[in-house]
């Protein structure tokens, strides 16, 4: 579990977050998301003890990552910009991290292996790609076989066979009980590993839970040549947008052929409406995309 | 703090950086044979020759000289982390930062000693050699040759030190090498121009060095140029301190400023 407690953050006069409030759930995967500037990497840098807090607290299973024993293998961290030594081989990266966790040469091997770096072990971090470079960056993440993993834009650079194998990944990982927080600006990414949400926007929380809430209200466009009497049966709230058709909030498809049905009212459509995440995001944020 | 001092040693390792310092290691050494092998009387202007004290002292104070060398190689293996952005993922291996600022002062100040003590290895047998090829006996015993070869190689691993802590502090790496060469190579010799600064220059890095290895050279032809006479160095082991205390200080910042600095 982490819980992050009143966090906030200035550099200069700029509030980069202010008085955040939320918590990550065991074996959940969450999408942290928020406009470009939002504070989603100031945060999670401040959960991982990079960024000090001006106040607020962060625990992960009930300490400060730093107070954390052997933290790697708590948590796994993906930063957008961790780096490498250009002359090192993806393997030196990996042998150099294992060494100063305490892990053992078996740990570099497997990482390797789930993460696909194997196939390019051998090559000198300068002149690998950057989604050869984010997997290394997963593959370090996950030497320590975390239970909790915050991954900051783990999808930059990943070509579209990249992002669906790391969709993939990251479902499964949430699969063997993982917790897992994603910051990403591409929302069908997100729409389509988070189980729950947490949404900022200039640093301050707009909302956090269920995926699902975020979208709100679904609402379902009825066209009938008896649109008018349908209405007055409907105990719901209910737009009317031509004579034949209305927009009904508050009741489900099913519910509401069931009441035509009774009244033997004909109905011609009935089409559920769902606004799509990136509509509920801009609804939430203001209007930009993350 | 030993995995983390051995992860260091892979670190260095794993780039080329411990081979282009054992190939200044070798060439520093084997420079101080060819100025042997050439002799410094026949150097512009001529020194004392190889079979007087003073021409011996000269050329071993000469390789003291270079410790600036290995001090640029900490300096650049230190700053390097901030520079390609490993500082993040060391940081999250070992989130309290003084315990890797620490392995890589001391993994750092056992590759200076290893420098110090293959260059020192290098001159002392191309000194032997240089004598023998030119059929003189050098002007110092050979204990004392070999005593202050020993010196020159602890300078370097203090200097090592040195560099690593700077490069630490700095974080911008052409920076902290401008500033650790320039200051040990120009800045620190125009001081011992200047009347009045110049009475510190036995307290400062290069005249505590100067004293350890017994190397007056510099400040000797300095004060032939300004006509002033040469300020008197400290003692051997008061140098040795002087420098072992720029190093602890150095050592203390390095470790504790960089504690509350965001890593952004």
């Amino acid at each position: 579990m982490i819980e992050v407690r009143g966090l906030t953050k200035t550099f200069g006069p700029v509030a980069a977050v202010t008085d955040l409030t939320f918590d990550v759930g065991p074996g959940t995967v969450t999408g942290f998301l928020g406009p470009n500037g939002a504070g989603k990497t100031t945060t999670m840098r401040m959960m991982l003890g990079l960024v000090a807090p001006g106040s607020g607290s962060v625990t992960i299973d009930g300490r400060p990552y730093r107070e954390l024993r052997d933290p790697t293998s708590v948590v796994g961290a993906v930063l957008d910009s961790s780096g490498f030594h250009p002359a090192h081989t993806a393997r030196d990266h990996l042998r150099l991290y294992a060494r100063m966790g305490r892990y053992g040469s078996d740990r570099v091997a497997r990482v390797a292996e789930v993460t696909g770096v194997s196939a390019f072990a051998h090559r000198r971090t300068r002149g690998l790609s950057t989604g050869m470079r984010q997997r290394l960056n997963l593959a370090t993440a996950l030497l320590g076989d975390p239970r909790v993993l915050l991954l900051d834009e783990p999808s930059n650079g990943l070509d579209p066979e990249g992002i669906a194998w790391l969709r993939r990944f990251l479902r499964d990982l949430a699969a063997q009980g993982r917790t897992i927080l994603v910051s990403s600006h591409v929302l069908g990414e997100i729409e389509q590993t988070a189980d729950q949400v947490v949404v900022i926007r200039e640093g301050r929380l707009v909302t956090a839970g269920p995926l699902s809430e975020l979208y709100g209200s679904a609402s379902v466009l009825v066209r009938s040549p008896q649109a008018d009497r349908l209405r007055t049966m409907l105990a719901a709230p209910t737009e009317i947008l031509s004579s034949e058709v209305l927009r009904v909030h508050d009741l489900s498809a099913a519910e509401i052929a069931s009441v035509a049905a009774a009244h033997g009212i004909p109905l011609q459509e009935l089409t559920s409406e769902r606004p799509t995440l990136e509509q509920a995001f801009l609804h939430l944020t203001g209007g930009t995309t993350p | 703090m030993t995995t983390l001092i051995s992860a260091e040693w892979i670190r260095l390792t794993s780039s080329r950086i411990w081979l282009w310092g054992g190939v200044a290691a070798l060439a520093s050494g084997a420079f101080i044979g060819l100025l042997a092998l050439a002799g410094p009387e026949n150097f512009d202007p001529p020194l004392p020759p190889l079979d007087t004290a003073e021409g011996t002292r000269v050329l071993l104070g000469l390789l003291g000289f270079l410790a600036c060398l290995p001090a640029l190689f900490g300096t650049a293996a230190v700053a390097s982390e901030y520079r390609h952005g490993t500082v993040t993922t060391t940081s999250l291996f070992a989130p309290r930062r003084w315990t890797w600022l620490t392995a890589k002062l001391l993994a750092y100040t056992g590759a200076g000693l290893v420098y110090g003590f293959l260059a020192a290895a290098v001159a002392a047998a191309a000194l032997f050699a240089a004598a023998a090829i030119d059929g003189v006996t050098l002007g110092l015993p050979v204990g004392v040759v070999l005593s202050l070869l020993a010196r020159v190689a602890l300078t370097m691993a203090v200097y090592t030190l040195l560099g690593v802590a700077i490069g630490a502090l700095l974080r911008n790496q052409v920076a902290a090498m401008a500033v650790v060469g320039g200051y040990l190579y120009a800045v620190e010799t125009a001081l011992t121009m200047i009347p009045g600064v110049k009475a510190l220059y036995p307290l400062l890095p290069g005249g505590a060095t100067a004293a350890l290895t017994g190397f007056t050279y510099l400040a000797d032809a300095v004060a032939g140029q300004t006509g002033e006479p040469a300020v008197p160095l400290l003692s051997a082991p008061a140098g040795g301190a002087v420098l072992v205390g720029y190093a602890l200080v150095a050592v203390a910042i390095a470790v504790l400023a960089p504690l509350r600095r965001d890593i952004t």
